[in-house]
């Protein structure tokens, strides 16, 4: 199995009002290619993330962002389940790298959440709870629409069981916005978010408040990737020390720990044994934050903190900037940016790249990205983890 | 704007012609008893069960418990104005499923993990919905 490296990264933030998805995922594309220093006729692949696949029939779309960028590509495929697909992409370039298919994979995923939903002038306007759910779940006679209409339960249930409180949530989010706080990128730049304003804030879906639900935002990031033998020569190569996937759909709603709980364990089993690392290897940690329950239970999960001790360990744990566990270092979703299932990478890869100016880690060399999602409405819930482990070696 | 219909697809079509009957059906395993929802193969994997595993839809007691539950301050959707504040609940059934729906009937801050409540079928705006509502022990 050849090792694997991501030499190249582009990004796009801010709106993109007025731009297509596909163009935003090509000039991504554009940017990681000269990035990585190779040249557009060397991506034989390419892989899109997207937050949901082939709905409408056998072709998703008419047109894709491999066609308009021009790349010579061998092998093109959306995938997308929601939150965990930036795992996927990385593995599928690896097969693909194996058997000598592809040298160079190109993977991109994007959101134009912000700008649509201004352009569809949605009722509510609430932050992160405009992006339309599709048709025809079951649930939303019941109201139950959005994703904070049942991601809330997780927060709910591990109250119930362990005491969690409200403030133990507001440490989550505003140690994320302390982080985007330092990131001119991030949406919420320049916007502080003290504990006492989040505790005052009115509850959207309770127990959840404003500030316990991700960002809506434009944007796309793009990667490359390849074996390590073509990357020793990139100038920035960060290796793929581990990828590892988690389910706990067969279990859901007779396993009841599944709403207390992620399926992080053998996703990091895997990712872990391969990188051969433990959590003390860790310099940064990048989660999968599309809410603050999500960072409460992967806290948690990982073995950061016991389960149920995610608030205790709250209280004397800084995640923020100077914390001794930098988590979500750029704001993550919930501060800075929704880059579909990437945000995590691009994180991590400023990091390790000592490119994160403004909130650059000393000694990063490893990082941890994960996944979360998977089918978002009754019955099934967001059953799906992965865990990447990163580093400069 | 009116209730949005069930999406009614032919897993679960036998449960939704059973809630406009006015009865909580739930999947159960022929073989050895087991009680489902939504539909799934039973989980003790009998072997040479026919297709689907042997399950039917039978009457559940509609009793259960509230697991966990949310309140919307905000309707996400138009058709929601007029219904702010709701309940959503995960009920854990009496038979071990785990059902999702309204709780009803019962002032949005009284609602508790735990609590007891038994499913009724109701017609909203013209759509027959099963909701949870409170439901004393022994009553
Ligand atoms: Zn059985």
């Amino acid at each position: 199995m050849t090792d694997l490296a991501i030499v190249g990264m582009g990004m796009l933030t801010g709106t993109q009002a007025g731009r297509s998805m596909r163009s935003i995922l090509a000039e991504a594309s554009r940017l990681a290619i000269e990035d990585a220093g190779i040249d557009r006729s060397q991506v034989t692949a390419a892989v899109e993330v997207r937050s949901a696949a082939g709905r409408g029939g056998r072709a998703g779309s008419s047109d894709a962002f491999p066609r308009l960028l021009g790349l010579p590509v061998d092998f093109y495929q959306p995938i997308g389940r929601g939150g965990t697909g930036g795992a996927f992409a990385v593995a599928i370039a690896g097969m693909l790298i194996d058997r000598g298919i592809a040298n160079y994979v190109v993977i991109a995923g994007g959101s134009l959440d912000y700008s649509e939903s201004k352009r569809a002038k949605s009722s509510s306007g609430a932050k992160g709870t405009v992006r339309i759910e599709p048709e025809g779940y079951w649930g939303r006679p019941f109201g139950d629409l959005r994703a904070v209409s049942h991601h809330s339960f997780f927060a709910s249930r591990h109250m119930h069981e362990y005491g969690t409180t409200s403030r133990h949530l507001g440490l989550i989010a505003t140690q994320l916005r302390d982080w985007a706080l330092l990131n001119p990128q991030a949406r919420y730049y320049g916007r502080p978010l003290t504990l006492e304003q989040y505790e005052a804030e009115d509850y959207l879906v309770y127990p959840y408040r404003r500030d316990d639900v991700c960002v809506m935002t434009d944007g796309a990031v793009a990667m490359v990737v390849t074996g390590a033998d073509r990357a020793r020569d990139s100038e920035h190569p960060v290796s793929v020390r581990g990828i590892g996937f988690g389910e706990a759909m067969a279990q859901l709603w007779w396993e009841k720990r599944n709403y207390t709980s992620l399926a992080v364990q053998n996703a990091k089993q895997q990712a872990f044994g391969q990188a051969g690392i433990t959590l003390d290897d860790i310099d940064c940690v990048q989660f999968y934050d599309c809410f603050t329950g999500e960072v409460l239970l992967q806290l948690e999960d990982y073995g950061w903190a016991g389960k149920g001790e995610g608030g205790a360990f709250l209280e004397s744990t800084r995640i923020g900037p100077g914390g001794t566990l930098p988590v979500n270092t750029g704001g993550g979703l919930m501060s800075a940016y929704h880059f579909g299932d990437l945000t995590g990478f691009s994180e991590a890869l400023l990091q390790l790249r000592g490119q994160a100016t403004g909130r650059q880690l000393e000694n990063c060399g490893t990082a941890l990205v994960t996944g979360h999602g998977g089918e978002v409405l009754n019955p099934g819930m967001c059953s799906a983890h992965s865990t990447v482990v990163l580093s400069t070696e | 704007m009116t209730v949005p219909t069930p999406n009614i697809d032919n897993d679960n079509r036998a449960f939704w012609e059973g809630v406009d009957e006015g009865k909580f059906l739930l999947a159960r395993c022929g073989v050895c008893g087991s009680w489902y929802w939504p539909i799934s193969y039973c989980r003790q994997a009998h072997p040479a069960a026919p297709f689907m595993g042997d399950l039917s839809w039978v009457e559940g007691s509609g009793r259960g418990a509230v697991f966990a539950f949310n309140v919307h301050h905000v309707a996400l959707e138009g058709w929601l104005a007029d219904r702010i504040p709701y309940v959503n609940a995960i009920i854990e059934l009496d038979e071990g499923p785990m059902f999702g729906t309204n709780v009803v009937d019962c002032p949005t801050g009284e609602v508790r993990v735990g609590m007891p409540v038994r499913i009724v079928i109701r017609d909203v705006d013209g759509v027959k919905l099963p909701l949870a509502v409170p439901a004393p022990a022994g009553a």
